[in-house]
């Protein structure tokens, strides 16, 4: 620069540094907290703590029951013990065969008391009938994993769709790889509308439109997933490293070639690790999604929690949580391997 | 404009030629291998990358552009491999003017190197080197990098030549010594046959041994394989121990042109200057 040049240095003790805050972070961040005032008053978040400390006041007992605590306690209570098994009464089993009934399953004697009026001395009496009960121990448990399996079915395959609907997706997102300014406006309007549409709110749609069942959560995953995927590996490739992407370039190679030889060595760590996440986080959602009838463990989950059975919900949700953390296992194992 | 841009265009102009039914590039008539006139280039309205070089390269030879850091070198070279638009001024590589249109054909008489060698890191130097035959392949011989029995053929010759074992060559890139990884990316830029070599500060971050090392390779691309090279340096006893012709540069402009031996301290000195400290020579007439 010749301005630097001809104007005299100023000496060290003159020197002028930048604040490391200025007046501006100050008043942003005084604006931010006026909005949240603002927003708790709104939202009378007062509440939360009120009722957090009356909690944790009666957990100590230094006050009378808390409104959380009975809440919480009355959903243990409805929750502990578990069911894992089903039993059956025998009537309502068609065609009896125990040798293709589940493991360990066996035929139990119970007594049932019923009440009920009898019609002809207008009495209320106690009856007590005899049934014959087929016991199967693990009976709810084996249905619950194969609820999960088909809610992971989902997600894998909501998971594979977005995948090879995204790659070429995201090259058009891309900046400096979308072959028209105009296209891709267009596949970042379109990708963002995807990423915009909760996979619930779409599912309820599908539900109406594919009927109950796993392809509506397969279609409302993938499309979410799509809009996820199809971003960040757009800005994958427009941050990739442009010298070996030059260097395919100057060989007189078109930019398909570029692609796959430059960028996608480059990129295919990143891709994997987001990948793994999508499918991670399309197992979670799946189980959401079946609350509206897109299939899996959630449709079984909204059915229990509405009968109030809570010992079953407790199974399902024990199930759920085991197989999300087998999962996050899985996937660190996988990444490993593949970068 | 930037690379992506420049990528980009060229993908415009193919995409244009294929739907117009062209055939694929003629080759290039066999005339000058490299001119350059009046070329001239600011990035943003700074002060000027390039200012009025013009100069011509008519046989193969090993031409040096010498200069410090800043003085234009690699946006010359990068303006010849059609990755910068320039300003003003006109480029010709063997025969065929620069353009938009004849951007990818031009690309195939061109083989470049960089400083930091610019290979996929997780590949192997194989593939790396068949990377460079990938102008013209189909689809699905990239999506598989299946390249032609002759490409990998060839790919195990230069590597072989330059220097590499079958181990080595089945090696990741990153696995790779700087020296190893700067002998894969000449293998690279050699398997197209290239009529010019551009080399970006080949040796910038190699240890003088390797540096002597890839500049006789580069030497080679000269006697063994008839390619005019181009080659930016900033070490002076590096450019006059290979050169045949050096080519300084100071601040945009040509301020140098001749064979190493009228290569005195006093110029060497007055390239290296920094400006204010001592007058710039007036440019050598070629």
């Amino acid at each position: 620069m010749p301005d630097s040049e001809t104007l005299p240095a100023p000496k060290p003790e003159a020197w002028r540094l930048k604040p490391a805050f200025d007046a501006r972070i100050i008043l942003v961040c005084l604006l931010a907290s006026f909005a949240l005032a603002f927003s708790a008053q709104r939202l009378d978040l007062g509440r939360l703590f009120t009722d957090v400390g009356a909690f944790l006041m009666a957990s100590v007992g230094l006050s009378e029951a808390s409104s959380i605590g009975e809440g919480m306690s009355g959903l243990a209570n409805g929750m502990i013990p578990m069911v894992f098994d089903e039993q059956t009464p025998v009537e309502y089993v068609d065609d009896l065969d125990m040798r293709l009934a589940r493991p360990f399953a066996r035929l139990e004697q119970a007594t049932t008391q019923e009440t009920v009026l009898d019609p002809e001395t207008l009495e209320i009496v106690t009856r007590q009938t005899e049934t014959s009960v087929l016991v199967e121990p693990l009976g709810y448990l084996f249905l619950v994993l194969i609820k999960m399996l088909e809610t992971v079915e989902i997600a894998i395959w909501a998971t594979l769709f977005a995948l090879v609907a995204s790659l070429p997706l995201s090259v058009l997102c891309a900046r400096n790889y979308a072959p028209h300014v105009l296209v891709y406006g267009a596949a970042r309007t379109f990708v963002a509308f995807l990423r915009s549409v909760p996979e619930l709110i779409s599912a309820l749609f599908l539900v109406l439109a594919f009927g109950f069942g796993a392809i509506p959560g397969i279609v409302a995953l993938a499309l979410h997933s799509i809009g996820f995927l199809a971003k960040f590996f757009a800005e994958d490739i427009e941050s990739a490293d442009v010298r070996s992407q030059e260097a395919v370039a100057v060989t007189g190679a078109g930019p398909f070639a570029v692609l796959r030889l430059a960028v996608l060595p480059q990129v295919l760590p990143s891709f994997t690790a987001l990948t793994l996440y999508i499918l991670d986080r399309n197992v979670r959602m799946a189980t959401v999604i079946g609350l509206v009838g897109a299939g899996g463990i959630g449709q079984e989950l909204k059915g229990r929690f509405d009968m109030f059975q809570y010992d079953r919900v407790a199974t399902l949700l024990l199930v759920i949580f085991l197989t999300v953390l087998l999962l996050d296992f899985l996937a660190a194992r996988i990444r490993r391997v593949l970068i | 404009m930037s690379l992506a841009a420049e990528l980009t265009g060229a993908a415009a102009s193919r995409m244009s030629r294929r739907l117009l039914g062209a055939g694929p590039a003629e080759p290039a008539q066999r005339g000058r291998l490299l001119g350059c006139e009046q070329l001239a280039k600011a990035y943003g309205g700074g002060p000027p990358a390039l200012d009025n070089v013009s100069f011509s390269m008519d046989k193969p030879q090993f031409t040096v552009l010498l200069g410090s850091s800043g003085s234009g070198k690699t946006t010359l070279l990068r303006s010849i491999a059609g990755l910068v638009s320039l300003d003003a001024g006109q480029i010709e590589v063997a025969g065929t003017a620069l353009t938009r249109e004849s951007l990818p054909s031009v690309r195939r008489c061109i083989g470049m190197v960089h400083q930091e060698f610019g290979l996929a890191d997780r590949l192997t130097a194989a593939q790396n080197v068949m990377a460079g035959a990938a102008a013209g392949l189909s689809w699905s011989r990239l999506i598989f990098q299946a390249y032609p029995r002759d490409v990998r053929q060839r790919a195990c010759e230069l590597l072989a030549e330059v220097g590499l074992t079958e181990l080595q060559a089945n090696r990741k890139a990153r696995d790779l010594s700087g020296g190893q990884r700067q002998r894969v990316g000449i293998a690279r830029a050699l398997i197209g046959a290239p009529q010019l070599f551009l080399a970006d500060e080949p040796v910038a971050n190699l240890d003088p041994q390797t540096a002597c090392g890839i500049l006789a390779l580069l030497r080679e691309a000269v006697t063994a394989h008839g390619a005019g090279v181009l080659c930016s340096l900033h070490q002076t006893d590096l450019a006059c121990q290979f050169a045949d012709r050096i080519i300084g540069l100071k601040a945009g402009r040509l301020v140098f042109d001749g064979p190493p031996a009228d290569l005195t301290p006093d110029v060497i000195a007055a390239l290296f200057a920094k400006p204010g400290e001592a007058a710039v020579p007036a440019p050598v007439a070629a």
